[in-house]
């Protein structure tokens, strides 16, 4: 069995059994029981020729709703009234659960300029690893990621290292998910940013942080094959 | 100037239409705030209501010999300018405001188990040609808030048990400036709030949304994935 979450630049893979996944082995994370888990760029999945089990995500043979897979992901981990963000690369989408029952969400659906993508391009650009980022006191207002752009220029420019000019790209994006997912005093924060501590350490000032890894959407696409669906639980 | 064409946007005053109609008895009435797919004349910010575009793009287009035009509370102040812009455009503009709250017809469709497409189909061609309906009212499992949308097809996304609220059940009332009806919503409802994007009626869909705990969308054109799988994610877990 293969369950694919296939985000706009990685995929994540998680298989279960004997499924024979030799030809992306080179991607694997970690092994859990009989579990596989893999992360590889998505661009590559096509040549891959996987027997997909059921999938979610930006390709058109997707079997499920992201943020459903989401909320079916998350649903049986978190306290039964929190709200999951999961923040990657190209989109934003965060949804609430109260007394253990979907309650409210949201999906920035269409303006990838303030997510994952821009800050790998950035890092890119500037020639700049990703681990060298530090949480930094300034933030820039990113609400257009355009006009964050800019404002990084104009920084690096006046003399600031481009590892602290995107540094307070990357708080403005921290201060922006946790406004646009409604302010709430917990994030259970799911996808890429996970891994970016100079995100982490942002999103932490503003309210506390319990990271669920970047298989979340992969868990809900298998809860909901085992019949876990928060459907039937609502 | 086309000859036989009258074209109108919103809900104009029934007394006027009335008055035109025995004027131009064998008239094709066009709703103009529709999308034909007519190219883009340039007049307009690219960035604006496309349901204003579509009454530009559709007026200089297909050239009516009279546009009726409300311009008041009933439509809104873009409605108005743009009456102006067609006028100096060298149109013939009949403004007209339909602001009474009284006299309200019942809401019958708009409860109605025929899908939503339909039901709002059906709502506005009752402006110019009113005629009585008696459909079968359901249970509501979920609203829709607001103005026809430009792209139709989103309503495809819902299923028949959808009431519809905001703007459109205005007009199926026959009082589009009832702005009391118009903030109206049954509050165990779970309902999508729309709004055209760059139109000023967001404020009232974003601020009900939140009020109601409902879910907040705006379109610019035609809806894409994401937008359609936000849809169908609210509607599935609610």
């Amino acid at each position: 069995m293969i369950y694919l979450d296939a985000g706009t630049t990685y995929s994540k893979i998680i298989s279960i059994g004997e499924a024979n996944l030799s030809e992306i082995n080179s991607f694997l994370i970690k092994e859990e029981n009989d579990r596989k888990y893999y992360i590889l760029p998505s661009s590559m999945i096509k040549s891959k020729n996987l027997k997909i089990t059921k999938s979610c995500g930006h390709m058109s043979s997707a079997t499920e709703n992201e943020i459903i897979a989401l909320a079916n992901g998350a649903r049986n981990i978190i306290d039964t009234d929190s709200t999951v963000l999961d923040l990657g690369s190209r989109d934003a989408k965060w949804i609430k659960f109260k007394d253990g029952k979907f309650h409210d969400m949201d999906w920035n659906t269409s303006c990838a300029s303030s997510t994952g993508a821009t800050v790998e391009m950035l890092l890119k650009f500037y020639n700049v690893k990703r681990e060298e980022l530090e949480f930094n006191e300034e933030k820039f207002a990113v609400t257009c990621g355009i006009f964050g752009l800019e404002k990084i220029m104009d920084d690096i420019s006046n003399g600031t290292k481009p590892v602290e000019a995107i540094s307070k790209f990357v708080h403005g994006i921290a201060y922006n998910a946790w406004s646009f997912a409604k302010k709430p005093e917990k994030i259970y924060l799911s996808g890429g940013f996970c891994e970016n501590k100079c995100f982490v350490e942002s999103l932490k000032q503003y309210c506390d942080i319990e990271s669920l890894g970047r298989f979340i959407l992969c868990e809900g696409l298998i809860n909901s094959d085992k019949k876990e669906d928060v459907l039937t639980h609502a | 100037m086309s000859s036989d064409k009258i074209g109108f946007w919103g809900y104009p005053d029934p007394e006027i239409v009335e008055k035109i109609k025995k004027e131009y008895p064998n008239a094709e009435w066009i709703d103009l705030d529709i999308d034909y797919n007519y190219p883009d004349k340039n007049i307009l910010p690219e960035s604006y209501c496309k349901i204003i575009k579509n009454i530009i793009n559709n007026s200089l287009e297909i050239k009516p010999i009279k546009i009726i035009a409300p311009i008041g509370k009933d439509k809104c102040d873009s409605g108005w300018f743009a009456a102006q812009v067609l006028r100096d455009k060298g149109l013939d503009i009949i403004e007209t405001k339909y602001e009474q709250t009284s006299n309200k017809n019942p809401i019958i469709i708009s409860k109605s188990n025929l899908p939503l497409f339909d039901k709002v189909n059906t709502i506005m061609n009752n402006i110019i040609t009113p005629k009585k309906y008696n459909f079968e009212e359901v249970k509501p499992k979920f609203g829709f808030w607001g103005v026809p949308p430009n792209d139709m097809e989103i309503l495809n996304l819902f299923p028949n048990e959808t009431h519809i609220y905001g703007w459109t059940r205005c007009v199926e009332a026959g009082t589009p400036a009832d702005i009391d009806l118009e903030m109206y919503v049954d509050e165990d409802v779970p309902t999508v709030f729309y709004a055209q994007a760059f139109c000023s009626k967001a404020q009232l869909a974003k601020y009900l949304a939140d009020k109601y705990n409902g879910l907040y969308i705006d379109i610019d054109d035609y809806a894409n994935n994401s937008i359609k799988a936000k849809i169908e994610a609210f509607l599935r877990l609610r």
